[in-house]
């Protein structure tokens, strides 16, 4: 009878505290307009706080679905870059590519300090320079933002991400040169990985929209294509042991490239985003480990000031050359804070690739992680706030 | 306060201004982006003028007075460029049309100016769903009276530009079976519609407009949202029927048109206006935003029915000899082509959408013949 009890309230934890998360979530945004992705972390924390049976690492097939929702945001978020826009304001992109280098070496840097192995603090620098999709994303649609700010916000977004995973890929790399000696080895755990999971991607953006015209009718709503095929993207990329993230993204920004329409009454792949962004971000916070808070709260903040700096002095020196306001440059900068979930799943799926500095990496983060999944949607939500880019603007 | 003094101008000048649509280039739905964009152009002498408008997603733009057709395009094409320029700079599109397709009104934010503050408040969802784009024409009067013969006469001529300049056969998603939907948003205000039959400005002036100032129903001439109204300030009588055309090409074309026409009609050699004229005017114009060119209007002097593709080439072959006059042939033959051949803009919109089957693809067009010229 016992047993029985254990098995049912395993079986049922994780639903439940998605439905709670979900409730907490509507009713804090309802009440101080906390994003909804926010509560989902906070509720998330809790159950790792309490250790809800059953919310743990060890079941299979989580992670999956995991990268599955980050993958449908990642394409999302490709969906929304416009390549072109790089060629007319080629500040743009530069911005991105210096600010990610500079981050990268001010973290890189700055860890030096706290005698951390060299290995560790080149992952901590790689995965610094991402910016969470996730947590943007979702914060822009909730708020049905638009303008300059939230433009760059989103094409910063998807450089930092790209440069991310392919500082991490090459940090893995050079982690199996130094460790094996084995320069195949080194090269498949990098460049293959970045340059096979873009051309996957492309690949199935240019497939998927040309399939779509053979439909005799072009009324229905496209969105369930692109989620299938962005699964379908999530298992391949995992089975070959490439970054579902990166070809996800590919996938969105080819796909836009050949001229599909999603409507935008789909945005965030609607009741079935929702769904999964719950999921994603409670499965997120549950990850963390609580008994490494205390001990590395104080690196958290270290990091997240100096991450933080370092973008908004570049959306800052941008802004003028790139035709916006200093003041809409700093709040670029400041609305690109969150970084966990992508940065948490990237870890994970080197973790499972074999590489073993993850798991050490991931608790030294886990102070870090925890305040970037509090409060960075936080202030990407009144970054935009302050810009004046939000449909309820306060005069 | 009275109204004031007709400032009068030279017959036949011309004024052109244009409500633009700003979209975003991902999913093409409107983008308020006014404030970014006019942030970026005050940075540079513009070559004309430009304003915010009512919403966030919208710009309005202004040509300075011309007296030819030549010019005239030679201005609007420099602010076209000037502003896609500065669009591909923030990632912006612009695009002409009366209508966004399936933008939602209540998406749309406001803009901060307290006059628009207060339109909105007064008018509730109507302001908002007065995200509708127009041309608006000036001619140049050189007295007032002549402004108020000009503006009487023309009312027979206003389903020629409501179906020419017709651009906006979407809304809310759906085609509407209108070619311009726009003006039905414009006809849901409560002083829009046609002017009092009034033909010297003394009495205009000191007597009607006295009359409704004291009612307290409006301030200034602004209030009155009237197909073509006074505008004494310029020493003008403004054409607001028109709905943005796709290019400012044909936005061109439809401002010397009205020009040849006013230089026909100051020859008096037409009948002379007359209250009875209005009769049949509402039943005109309905048939313009309706069908376009391929509405029936009647006559008001003849009461014959007619479709206003004839009625439009039967009056530009009077019109030969002042578009010589006023070197605006070509603008005439953009004209004729439009109404004997390749049709107005909603037509153009309309195939759009047959070929793509997507709203989206239709303002995707749109975008596209703003930048490139005639279609």
């Amino acid at each position: 009878m016992s047993t029985d009890f254990v098995f049912l309230l395993q079986a049922v934890a994780w639903p439940l505290v998605l439905l709670l998360a979900w409730f907490v979530g509507e009713r804090l945004h309802e009440r101080w307009q906390v994003p909804r992705v926010t509560s989902y972390v906070g509720v998330g924390l809790l159950g790792g706080l309490v250790n809800l049976p059953g919310l743990t690492t060890d079941i299979p097939g989580l992670p999956f679905l995991a990268n599955v929702a980050l993958s449908l945001v990642l394409f999302e978020l490709g969906y929304r870059i416009n390549l072109r826009w790089f060629r007319h304001n080629p500040w743009v992109l530069l911005q991105g590519v210096l600010e990610s280098i500079a981050t990268f070496g001010l973290i890189y840097w700055v860890t030096g300090w706290l005698n951390l192995p060299i290995d560790q603090r080149l992952i901590i620098a790689a995965l610094s320079v991402s910016a969470s999709p996730a947590g943007v994303v979702r914060v822009a649609n909730e708020l049905r933002s638009a303008g300059q700010a939230t433009e760059r916000v989103l094409h910063l977004c998807a450089i930092n991400c790209a440069l991310a995973v392919l500082a991490l890929k090459l940090v893995v790399g050079y982690w199996h040169l130094s460790t094996s000696g084995d320069l195949v080895m080194a090269a498949f755990g990098s460049v293959h990985v970045v340059a096979t999971s873009v051309a996957m991607g492309g690949l199935l953006g240019v497939v998927v929209p040309w399939l779509l015209r053979f439909r005799a009718s072009q009324a229905r709503d496209m969105t369930v294509v692109f989620a299938l095929s962005v699964l379908l993207l999530t298992t391949a990329a995992y089975g070959l042991r490439l970054s579902p993230l990166l070809a996800a993204l590919a996938f969105g920004i080819v796909a836009r490239e050949r001229r599909v329409h999603l409507t935008n009454a789909q945005r965030d792949f609607g009741t079935a985003g929702d769904l999964l962004a719950v999921f994603l971000f409670v499965y997120i916070a549950s990850l963390l480990d609580w008994a490494q808070v205390a001990s590395t709260l104080w690196l958290g903040v270290l990091l997240i000031a100096v991450r933080t700096a370092s973008k908004v002095a570049f959306g800052l020196a941008a802004a003028r050359l790139s035709g916006i306001t200093e003041r809409k440059g700093v709040l670029t900068g400041l609305a690109l804070t969150p970084m966990s979930a992508f940065a948490i799943l990237l870890l994970e799926q080197s973790r499972l690739m074999g590489f073993e500095p993850a798991v050490a990496v991931l608790s030294v983060l886990t102070g870090m992680m925890l305040l970037q999944e509090l409060l960075g949607p936080v202030i990407t939500q009144r970054a935009l706030r302050a810009a004046r880019e939000t449909h309820v603007t306060k005069e | 306060m009275p109204l004031e003094t007709f400032k009068a101008s030279d017959s036949l000048t011309m004024g052109v201004e244009l409500e633009l649509q700003l979209v975003n280039s991902h999913d093409f739905d409107l983008s308020s982006s006014a404030n970014d964009l006019l942030e970026l152009l005050r940075r540079k002498p513009f070559p004309g003028t430009v304003t915010p408008e009512m919403t966030q997603s919208m710009i309005e733009i202004a040509t300075d007075v011309q007296r030819e057709h030549g010019p005239l395009l030679a201005q609007l094409q420099a602010i076209r460029d000037t502003l896609v320029h500065a669009g591909d700079r923030l990632n912006i599109e612009l695009a002409g049309g009366g209508t966004h397709p399936f933008q939602r009104w209540f998406e749309q934010r406001i803009f901060s100016k307290p006059r628009f503050q207060e339109l909105s408040g007064l008018y509730g969802y109507l302001a908002k769903q007065f995200t509708v784009f127009g041309q608006h024409v000036h001619i140049g009067c050189a007295s007032p009276d002549e402004a108020l013969f000009l503006l009487h006469s023309l009312n027979r001529y206003v389903p020629h530009f409501i179906a020419l300049s017709a651009s906006s056969p979407f809304s809310q998603g759906v085609d509407t079976l209108f070619d311009s939907a726009r003006l039905n948003s414009v006809f849901a205000f409560p002083l829009s519609g046609r002017a009092p039959f009034v033909l010297s400005w003394d009495e205009f002036a000191n007597g009607y407009f006295t009359k409704m100032e004291s009612t307290g129903v409006v301030k200034s001439m602004k209030d009155f949202y009237w197909d073509i109204r006074p505008k004494p300030e310029y020493g003008t009588i403004e054409l607001r029927v028109c709905d943005t055309p796709l290019t400012v090409e044909r936005a061109a074309a439809l401002a010397c048109y009205l020009q040849a026409l006013c230089r026909h009609l100051l020859e008096r050699n037409e009948p002379p206006p007359e209250e009875d004229d209005y009769l049949v005017y509402t039943y005109n114009r309905f048939q313009a935003c309706r069908f376009g060119l391929d509405g029936m209007m009647v006559n008001p002097k003849t009461r014959e029915q007619i479709s206003i593709r004839e009625d439009v080439l039967a009056t530009l072959r009077k019109l030969g000899p002042h578009a010589q006059a006023l070197n605006s042939m070509a603008a005439l033959d953009e004209i004729e082509r439009t109404a004997a051949r390749t049709g107005n803009h909603a037509t153009f919109l309309r195939n759009r959408f047959k070929e793509s089957g997507s709203v989206q693809a239709v303002v995707r067009a749109s975008v596209e013949a703003l930048r490139s010229g005639p279609v």
